[in-house]
């Protein structure tokens, strides 16, 4: 009987260690059905939304060698995630000799780390996913030999308007995305997922203090507010929004006020940061009045994106200012009437315009011309229309070209939610000057730290702004000046 | 000031070979001296004496000149051995060595050398390497992907400290001072009078000193200084609050799930289970639990009894209690393990007799039960050390990530969020630096004082 048993233990250790040792690349044994047709298609085709993978006949054998395409993406969850391997799925079967590996990563800071370190081992990713503070980072990255890491897409393309079948569409970015992304006069990367803040109203909540419509300008929150806590069944708090540096440059952006030197960034190096400025304290002021109200309900966490939102959903805020990236999330889970608005602005300052927030697709610099063609190819793939409304659809990130917003009208989307054209319209009616495109600074992560540290502070500990944003001023002005000292020069 | 701190160390050479080599020669003296003042050249040269370049302050200089003494002593350390081995101080190792020698398994001496060298291997790629480079690191300004960086000798530390060199040299040597003093005056004193109760009062006083010394010497930020006296009044706080807990907490829990009660075994298994959660999933759980918009509790009280909750984060106290209590909690289960192992080991026969001598319930826990259990005691407060300064960090980063304003933000939490976080790999390298000299200099101090009060064995 012990034999047996031994016997039957060494055949299971074989049999596990047989599975754990054999190749499991399925994908690149299996017949392809061209796709390729499809996608240029769609473009074409207003009935279908959602890109369907037509069959068509297929002509390929299975191919010996693959071109090999890393897509290291900073999303993890699946809707966002899935999207991004179902695109390159679809693209893969419309390319054979291509094969795009998308690659998931926890954060924005993670992916860049990790793309660096590749660099450096010889082994770089293709195309890499990365937020848009962090553009001058990435403008000013450089391998062991002193060469820089990305290489501008609009470079790249030079000029053609079709890749490997692929029409170019980084010409019909909006116009938003495109003069964030443009610096030194090229168009660097091609912008993925990009939102603006939005403001969520409760408005069965407002409704019953008395306020018809939302909230546009600072006077009429502190009104709806006011209306709302003097209800019997008054919620904890009227308005919330994550302690995220983002918020704060976007009503720098209202104010047209500029958080860095020589045009935030935009016309050279920004070499000051400039935390104390008139905008800036008018804001903070403001924030700070509103919470010592008890308007406004600090969650506790910076950055707390969960929290708030949490809050909002659970009905113990009436109005929620947001990133519009999650504009379908809240239509299909608010169990009120959800209204979305303008981003509140100052009533007493000329608007200017509220900036971009998200993320981009960089493209790494060395690759050889047919690997460069492919990821070209993929990158306008990715954001040809049919894909850029998909997009919008899924999760409220704006459709990035105006093909894409051409086509959800064109099929009435918008009618069905009007939700999601306030992002795209207040985009649109900023001015396009260097304090509403935003700033480009080096050490941008870490400056934003210190405001949102600075903020918690005032909120938390009862601090007078002006004292406690001078302390900020220095810190970040000399996080600055040690990046320029290792970046520039 | 250079040459100062080579003739000190000089000096420092002469005279420790005058108090710990016992066969002394003028030979030995100049070696001694040598060997000091060549360790403490090292460093210094190695980092191309910014240390005393122009512009340095003060606190430089005396971060250098700690630097090379210290280096010397360490060379002088290396160098005892050397002379004890000469003497033919035959110590176990060598004794070991000899029977490998003249045994019945005869081998060379560098057949345990080939038979570690896996394992060292390992540790020198993946533990020592590391650790050199982080030391190099800490005087260095710079980033991943940076083009260049910028070597900025000690300023990385000397930001976290307050920069007055004799207010750091005089509060180390006070506290010294206070600790010799109360220790003289206990050896002087005879039990049972006011002046022995003194001499307790003053060691205590004493230990205290060491924490205060500590916090004058750390900066309280402004200037460009970074403000570590809250960082380092928060480490104190959590961890001691944490370590307190988990012990303290332990051992009742132990103690009274030890007796004989029906089920008892399915009771001792249960509580062990939080010993088997990460740091991470237990900050997951607690924060389910007091989250002001999500919890179970503040939902719960608000319900049922309508209390409102204040929310955990807004205040410092409650976001510490909170850490304290989620860490200690999943500490609790490491504890109760080991003291219920350890409660086995105490002698029935001494608790019987005890109880047939009338003494009480705390008594019979105090005198007996607790001497028998130091070693358990010891070993725990060793792991739990560490764990409360390194393993919260997942813990602290779900539950407050650092909030109120960093009062929750202990030494690990800022070393990475500069470090890594924030990309600054040379001031998260320099607080490292420190926080690892802390933890040698604790376990150092706790093998020496709490080991020789731990009995082994028996009565």
């Amino acid at each position: 009987m012990k034999g047996l048993l031994r016997y039957l233990a060494l055949l299971a250790v074989v049999m596990l260690v047989a599975a754990a040792c054999s190749s499991d690349d399925t994908d690149s044994e299996t017949d392809t059905t061209a796709a390729a047709t499809e996608t240029t298609a769609a473009a074409t085709e207003t009935t279908e939304a959602a890109p369907d993978t037509t069959a068509a006949p297929a002509t390929t054998a299975p191919p010996t060698e693959k071109i090999d395409i890393d897509f290291w993406v900073a999303f993890s969850d699946e809707a966002r995630l899935g999207f991004a391997n179902d695109r390159a799925a679809e693209f893969n079967e419309g390319h054979p000799d291509y094969n795009v590996r998308v690659t998931s990563f926890a954060s924005y800071n993670d992916v860049f780390d990790a793309a660096i370190l590749a660099v450096d081992s010889g082994e770089p990713p293709g195309l890499i996913h990365f937020f848009e503070a962090a553009t001058r980072q990435a403008l000013d990255a450089v391998d062991g030999d002193g060469n820089p890491i990305f290489k501008s897409v609009t470079d790249a393309i030079a000029g053609r308007t079709e890749i490997l079948g692929e029409p170019v569409v980084l010409d019909s970015v909006v116009d938003a995305a495109r003069n964030y992304y443009t610096v030194d006069g090229s168009f660097y990367s091609m912008p993925w997922n990009t939102s603006t803040t939005v403001m969520f109203n409760n408005m069965d909540m407002l409704n019953e203090a008395g306020i018809t419509e939302p909230p546009a300008t600072w006077a009429d929150v502190e009104t709806a507010c006011a209306a709302v806590m003097a209800l019997d069944d008054a919620p904890s708090g009227c308005i919330t929004w994550p302690n995220h540096s983002w918020f704060v440059e976007q009503t720098l952006g209202q104010q047209g006020e500029l958080l860095g030197s020589a045009d935030n960034g935009r016309s050279g190096r920004a070499t000051e940061v400039y935390l104390e400025s008139a905008g800036m304290m008018n804001y903070l002021n403001w924030w700070k009045s509103l919470d010592d109200a008890g308007y406004y309900t600090y969650t506790g966490l910076q950055r707390d994106w969960d929290g708030t939102s949490n809050a909002y959903l659970a009905g113990e805020v009436a109005m929620l200012v947001y990133s519009s990236s999650d504009t379908t999330f809240f239509d299909t889970n608010a169990e009120f009437t959800n209204v979305a608005s303008f981003m509140p602005s100052d009533q007493d300052v000329d608007y200017v315009g509220n900036l971009i927030g998200g993320a981009t697709i960089w493209m790494l610099d060395g690759m050889e011309a047919t690997t460069e063609d492919g990821a070209l190819a993929f990158l306008n793939f990715f954001s040809n229309p049919a894909n850029a409304a998909a997009w919008h659809q899924l999760t409220g990130y704006i459709p990035i070209t105006q093909d894409a917003v051409d086509l959800l009208d064109s099929e009435g989307w918008y009618d069905e939610s009007p939700n999601s054209k306030v992002a795209s319209d207040q985009l649109a009616a900023a001015a396009n000057t260097p304090a509403s495109l935003g700033a480009l600074l080096g050490n941008f992560v870490g400056i934003r730290d210190i405001i949102t540290i600075a903020i918690e502070d005032i909120l938390v500990n009862d601090l007078d702004v002006a004292t406690r944003m001078a302390d900020a001023q220095a810190e970040a002005q000399k996080s600055l000046d040690e990046y320029e000292l290792l970046f520039s020069g | 000031m250079l040459i100062f701190g080579l003739v000190v160390a000089a000096l420092l050479g002469l005279l420790y070979v005058r108090l710990n080599i016992e066969t002394r020669s003028l030979q030995r003296y100049a070696i001694g001296s040598a060997v000091a003042v060549a360790g403490a050249a090292i460093p210094t040269l190695a980092m191309g004496r910014c240390g005393f370049a122009e512009g340095t302050s003060g606190v430089d200089h005396l971060l250098s000149l700690t630097l090379m003494w210290g280096a010397g002593w360490i060379a002088l350390i290396a160098l005892r051995s050397f002379f004890d081995r000469a003497d033919g101080k035959a110590k176990e190792s060598a004794a070991m060595a000899g029977e490998i020698r003249t045994g019945g398994y005869r081998m060379g001496w560098w057949v345990p050398w080939v038979l570690l060298s896996p394992t060292l291997i390992i540790l020198i790629v993946f533990l020592y390497y590391p650790a050199v480079q982080t030391f190099t690191l800490s005087t260095k300004l710079t980033r991943l992907g940076a083009p260049k960086t910028v070597d900025v000798c000690f300023s990385n530390f000397t930001e976290l400290l307050v920069l007055n060199p004799v207010k750091l040299v005089a509060y180390p040597l006070i506290a010294v001072a206070v600790i010799y003093g109360a220790r003289f005056w206990m050896n002087h004193s005879s039990p049972g009078t006011w002046s022995r109760k003194g001499a307790d009062v003053a060691s205590v006083i004493g230990m205290l000193s060491i924490f205060v010394a500590m916090f004058l010497m750390f900066s309280p930020g402004g200037g460009g200084q970074v403000d570590y006296r809250d960082v380092y009044v928060n480490t104190l706080i959590i961890t001691l609050g944490i370590v307190a807990f988990g012990m303290i907490g332990g051992l009742a829990v132990a103690y009274l799930a030890f007796r004989k009660i029906r089920g008892g075994s399915a009771y001792r298994t249960l509580l062990i289970w939080p010993y088997a959660i990460s740091p991470a999933v237990a900050g997951v759980l607690f924060f389910m639990i007091f989250d002001p918009t999500a919890g179970i509790f503040t939902h719960g009280m608000e319900v049922v009894f309508g209390i409102d909750v204040p929310n955990y984060r807004e205040s410092a106290v409650l976001a510490q209690a909170s850490i304290i209590l989620a860490s200690g909690w999943k500490i609790l289960g490491y504890n109760i393990l080991f003291y219920l192992a350890g409660l086995q080991t105490v002698s029935t026969d001494q608790v019987e007799a005890a109880v047939i001598d009338g003494a009480s319930s705390w008594q019979r826990f105090y005198k007996i039960v607790m001497p028998a259990l130091s070693p358990i005691t010891f070993f725990l407060l060793v792991t739990n050390l560490v764990y409360a300064f390194f393993e919260v960090y997942a813990t602290i980063d779900f539950m407050t990530k650092g909030a109120p304003a960093g009062k929750t933000s202990i030494a690990i939490y800022e070393i990475i969020r500069v470090g890594v976080n924030n990309g600054d790999l040379g001031r998260g390298a320099a607080q490292s630096v420190l926080l690892f000299a802390a933890v040698i200099a604790i376990t150092l101090w706790q093998f020496r004082t709490t080991g020789s009060k731990v009995s082994y064995g028996g009565a």
